[in-house]
């Protein structure tokens, strides 16, 4: 209480200095009037009854002072001072504080970018009601460590059911729609959710009405709430499209509502423009109606408890009540054992409010890492600009003396000091969220997925601006400290003589600084050239495929594959081979089963990637036949059926033994046959390795079937191998299919951004690493420059006696040169074991090379010694400039 | 007379004390002091003022301008209901002090 009766008192003097001290001169004008009154009533003469009353206050001005210094203002009033003081002593010296203010906002926007983008992605609440409240709920074997987050359809409807636990429960899943008329279809990002969605997170429409458990309903007509942004661009903001008919996947849609601005869904980075409940989706992609079922576990939910349940409370009742819903909501098909452990499943929550997103997984690690390593730099700059500070504190002796000598309090002027350290370090913040508002964008472009565009919100928020002037005042006291130290050391009385600038013992904290600098940027430039190598080694690696100048079309629907779309493609000029497939390697869906040479028993869980491909896929995608041959025309659905294996399932399942002409057993619909009996395939060819999964994992076992022997819904993609330009091919081949397909949005992308799209974690990390490295490198440069420099300015009448003794220029390079190399070889002597400790972090993330890869250390080495005798030959060589006659005349 | 010198921390108290009876002004304050110490205590404005401007910007005491009783212009200052309490605290304290004081002395 007494705080806030201090914090009204200071607003209300700032309001009203000028009146509250005119106040306090007519109070104690009031005072001598009154007692001077007084005093001619017993009879004083009035001149003389004023002088006593004016005697008895001691000096009306002393007693103002005594009643200012009470006033929490005062203080203000000389903060006041001190803050105009220290801005005319920036501004005085500009080229010293651009540098200064340059470096911060470097350092501090480096951090302010890499800290926005954790915020967008892990951070930032979603914008419904009490977020905080909102839970994820979690589902799985109580043994297993981490529980899965994702649910099948009837167990949300269930867990909604639960009203005793829940406030509400919401499931979502991320969708894309083929929204229009045939012809001019687009690919509209979208969201399908359960009927309690909307009401759990307490998103409100701003037209309309959200989806509701009626929309969720069995044959519910399907209804669609869209996007504020979507309302924007479609139907610019007319309320007339509540009514309208959207054609999904050409099934007219009716939007019932606009969703209020901002929410965009729960799936952060993934836009949901369009939302549909997902009783509709029979509706809309009859195909797809098996989802619904209790056998696919695909959709995620965010729960409110009901008031009053703890999360313990709420884990413990559904602990008893999940063996009764277990029965209805678990696959009948399954077998019993499965059943059963399934209906001993927990649940668990996290915390729900900031939404769900893939990208958390795939980014947590490389962010923490580039957190750090923007840290890093950030120390590096304070110690750069402390450095700077320190010289112009030496320069500012005889003033700090003078002030001294006058009987300013030391306190007062360290408080001078670290008041212009914040000055810099605000100032310097101020560029900084600039710098990193444009940057931001640029960022979020280095962490593309797949063809959806992720869009995260980097606006500039409370969090972001709160956490740049925070490391901003941490900066300013850290860089600020040495200098107020330095000037607080110093005596009064040797810096007033004259003599006393070349006579004071030459500072250690100078050339620690510097060291200090050094040793960062050769951690930094060691994690850098780890991650560009680790990126390279992954580039270079050959994934038993040739990416380049091949083109992919995917259609998730294979029934509308015909052998004449693969002629008029064949036609295309530039278009040299192509085939199809199910899918293809790097694309992140696969297709397993069991398959074991004919004879030995199936196992329980898929042992082989399985990929229906057409006749020329090897030719197409470059993939060499080790032997045996590939399938061509004479694979059709009526003869045999095939099998292509690859060397890892050959080494495993044939060691030693040719597999050309053997058999397989396996459950895959291939050719006909009974239901639920395994099918035979003859092995007629074995292909090199491909990676499937990832670059890092090495090949799994792999059976090519040929495409047209498959029975069932399969996806179809195809590939295209093009000779010349990939823009003008694309273009060409989207033209034909479109025409010919004109109900499905045709997309043609290159094959090699499917695989880059792999390692999008370790170019990021390559990206920013060097590019932060570099920073590092130049800054630290700067600081060693300026130390030379200023040294070299000190001693700059030793120099001239060792020329005048006859020291060659030569000579005189060499010293300060040598000087350098000594500084540089102790912030590397420092600098190589925390690198190689710190690298050790990192292992997990590099590829093909260990963490102390001695070639790595030498290149970082190498560049940082190159780099620090460029930044140092400068200064020297104005040291072997110095005119002996001159120099000696100096001071 | 001889002057005493007021204890150091009882001007606060002295001075809640005469405002708790009727809002004064500052000379009214010093000059009921001296009074009611029988010319004792007679308290300077160089620390009189700063105590009054401290307990007002501690919420203590509330100021309002208004005619003296010669039709000067004058601040007057009143109790708040913190003030009060504070009052009611120091007073309290101060007797326990004083009662411990004289037992001590008439002790020994």
């Amino acid at each position: 209480v007494i705080l806030l009766h201090r914090l009204a008192s200071i607003v209300r003097w700032l309001l009203r200095r000028k009146t509250s001290e005119q106040e306090l001169d007519s109070e104690l004008q009031t005072f001598i009037d009154l007692s001077a009154a007084d005093k001619i009533r017993e009879g004083i003469a009035p001149e003389e009854a004023h002088r006593l009353a004016r005697l008895e206050l001691r000096g009306v001005e002393q007693t103002k002072e005594r009643v200012r210094t009470y006033r929490h203002g005062a203080l203000l009033d000389a903060l006041g001072r001190d803050l105009r003081y220290a801005f005319r002593t920036l501004v005085k010296n500009p080229g010293l504080t651009i540098v200064i203010v340059l470096t911060l906002a470097l350092g501090i926007g480096a951090n302010t970018a890499i800290f926005s983008l954790i915020d967008a992605l892990m951070l930032r609440w979603l914008p419904v009601r009490d977020p905080q409240e909102l839970v994820l709920v979690k589902f799985g074997a109580l043994e297993r460590r981490a529980l899965g987050e994702t649910l099948s359809y009837p167990i949300v409807r269930a867990l909604a059911d639960q009203t005793e636990i829940f406030g509400g429960v919401g499931g979502f899943s991320a969708a894309t729609f083929n929204v229009g008329p045939p012809g001019s279809i687009t690919k509209v990002p979208g969201a399908m959710v359960t009927g309690g969605f909307y009401e759990t997170c307490g998103v409100t429409p701003s037209i309309g009405r959200m989806l509701t458990r009626d929309d969720d309903k069995e044959n519910a007509p399907a209804v669609a709430v869209i996007s504020d942004g979507y309302w924007e661009r479609e139907f610019s903001r007319n309320p007339s499209a509540l009514g309208e008919s959207l054609l999904i996947n050409g099934v007219p849609v009716t939007v019932v509502g606009v969703s209020a601005p901002g929410f965009v869904g729960a799936n952060v980075g993934q836009v949901a423009d369009i939302t549909i409940a997902l009783a509709a989706l029979p509706q809309i992609n009859p195909k797809s109606a098996g989802l619904l079922g209790p056998g696919n576990f695909w959709i995620r939910a965010l729960a409110r408890l009901k008031p009053g349940v703890s999360i313990p409370a709420a884990k413990a009742r559904l602990a008893s009540v999940w063996p009764g819903i277990s029965e209805q909501v678990i696959s009948p098909r399954w077998p019993a054992d499965r059943r059963k452990a399934m209906a001993q499943y927990v649940f668990d929550f996290s915390p729900g409010g900031t939404g769900w997103t893939f990208l958390r997984e795939i980014y947590r690690k490389p962010l923490v890492i580039l957190m750090t390593v923007v840290a890093a730099v950030l120390l590096l700059a304070c110690a750069n600009v402390a450095s700077l500070l320190l010289a112009r504190a030496s320069a500012r002796q005889a003033e700090t003396a003078v002030r001294l000598a006058i009987g300013a309090s030391r306190g007062r002027i360290v408080r001078q000091l670290m008041l212009e350290s914040l000055l810099l370090s605000l100032s310097g913040s101020i560029f900084a969220i600039g710098l990193a508002w444009l940057s931001s964008r640029f960022l979020v472009n280095l962490i593309p997925f797949g063809s959806s565009p992720i869009l995260l919100d980097l606006t500039p928020n409370w969090h972001i601006l709160g956490f740049t002037i925070a490391i901003a005042v941490a900066t300013g006291l850290l860089f600020g400290v040495a200098p107020a130290f330095q000037a607080c050391a110093a005596g009064t009385s040797t810096i007033l003589k004259e003599s006393a600038r070349i006579a004071s013992p030459r500072s250690r904290v100078l050339p620690s600084l510097v060291s200090i600098q050094i040793t960062i940027s050769l951690v930094l430039l060691i994690g850098a050239i780890l991650f560009v190598r680790t990126l390279q080694n992954l580039q270079n690696l050959d994934p038993g495929f040739n990416r380049s100048g091949v083109l992919l079309v995917s259609f998730q629907d294979g029934s509308i594959f015909r052998s004449e779309l693969l002629e008029d493609v064949l036609h295309v000029p530039g278009v040299v081979a192509a085939s199809i497939s199910t899918d293809t390697p790097l694309s992140g869906s696969t297709w397993s089963e069991p398959a074991m040479p004919l004879g030995q028993p199936l196992p329980q869980n898929d042992n082989a990637i399985f990929m229906g491909t057409g006749p020329r896929y090897f030719e197409t995608m470059q993939t060499a036949l080790v032997a045996g041959r590939g399938f061509d025309e004479s694979d059709t659905a009526k003869s045999r059926t095939v099998a292509v294996i690859n060397e890892a399932y050959a080494r495993r399942y044939f060691p030693d033994q040719n597999p050309i002409g053997q058999y397989l057993s396996t459950t895959a619909r291939v050719g006909s046959g009974e239901p639920g009996k395994p099918r035979i395939l003859e092995i007629v060819g074995v292909a090199k390795n491909t990676n499937t999964h990832g670059l890092r994992r090495d090949p799994y076992p792999v059976v090519h079937v040929p495409y047209a022997q498959l029975k069932g819904d399969f996806p179809v993609t195809f590939e295209i191998r093009v000779s010349g330009s990939l823009v003008s091919a694309s273009a060409a081949i989207r033209a034909v299919l479109q025409q010919r397909l004109p109900s499905l949005p045709v997309e043609v992308r290159p094959l090699s951004a499917q695989v880059e799209a792999t390692m999008v974690q370790e170019r990021m990390l390559a990206t920013l690493a060097s590019g932060f490295a570099v920073l590092a490198l130049i800054l630290a440069c700067i600081g060693l420059y300026g130390l030379l420099a200023y040294s070299v300015d000190q001693r700059t009448k030793e120099m001239g006696v060792r020329m005048a003794l006859g020291a060659l220029p030569n000579s005189v390079i060499a010293m300060v040169l040598w000087g350098a190399v000594r500084l540089v070889l102790i912030g590397i002597g420092i600098g190589l074991p925390v690198a190689w400790t710190a690298s050790h972090w990192i292992q997990s993330m590099l590829f093909g090379l260990a963490p102390t890869d001695p070639r790595v250390t030498a290149g970082a080495v190498l560049l940082l010694v190159a780099a620090a005798m460029i930044a140092a030959y400068v200064p020297a060589r104005r040291a072997s400039h110095v005119d002996p006659v001159v120099a000696l005349r100096h001071d | 007379m001889e002057k005493l010198d007021i204890p150091q921390g009882t001007l606060e108290l002295m001075i809640l004390t005469i405002l708790s009876r009727e809002p004064m002004h500052g000379y009214g304050i010093s000059q009921k002091l001296a009074a009611l110490s029988h010319d004792l205590f007679q308290v300077n404005p160089g620390s009189l003022f700063p105590t009054l401007y401290r307990l007002e910007q501690d919420g203590k005491l509330k100021a309002e301008w208004r005619a003296s009783d010669n039709n000067r212009n004058a601040k007057y200052y009143k109790l708040t209901a913190s003030g009060k309490k504070q009052l009611e605290q120091h007073r309290q304290r101060w007797d326990r002090i004083s009662f411990a004081i004289t037992n001590v002395l008439e002790g020994a």
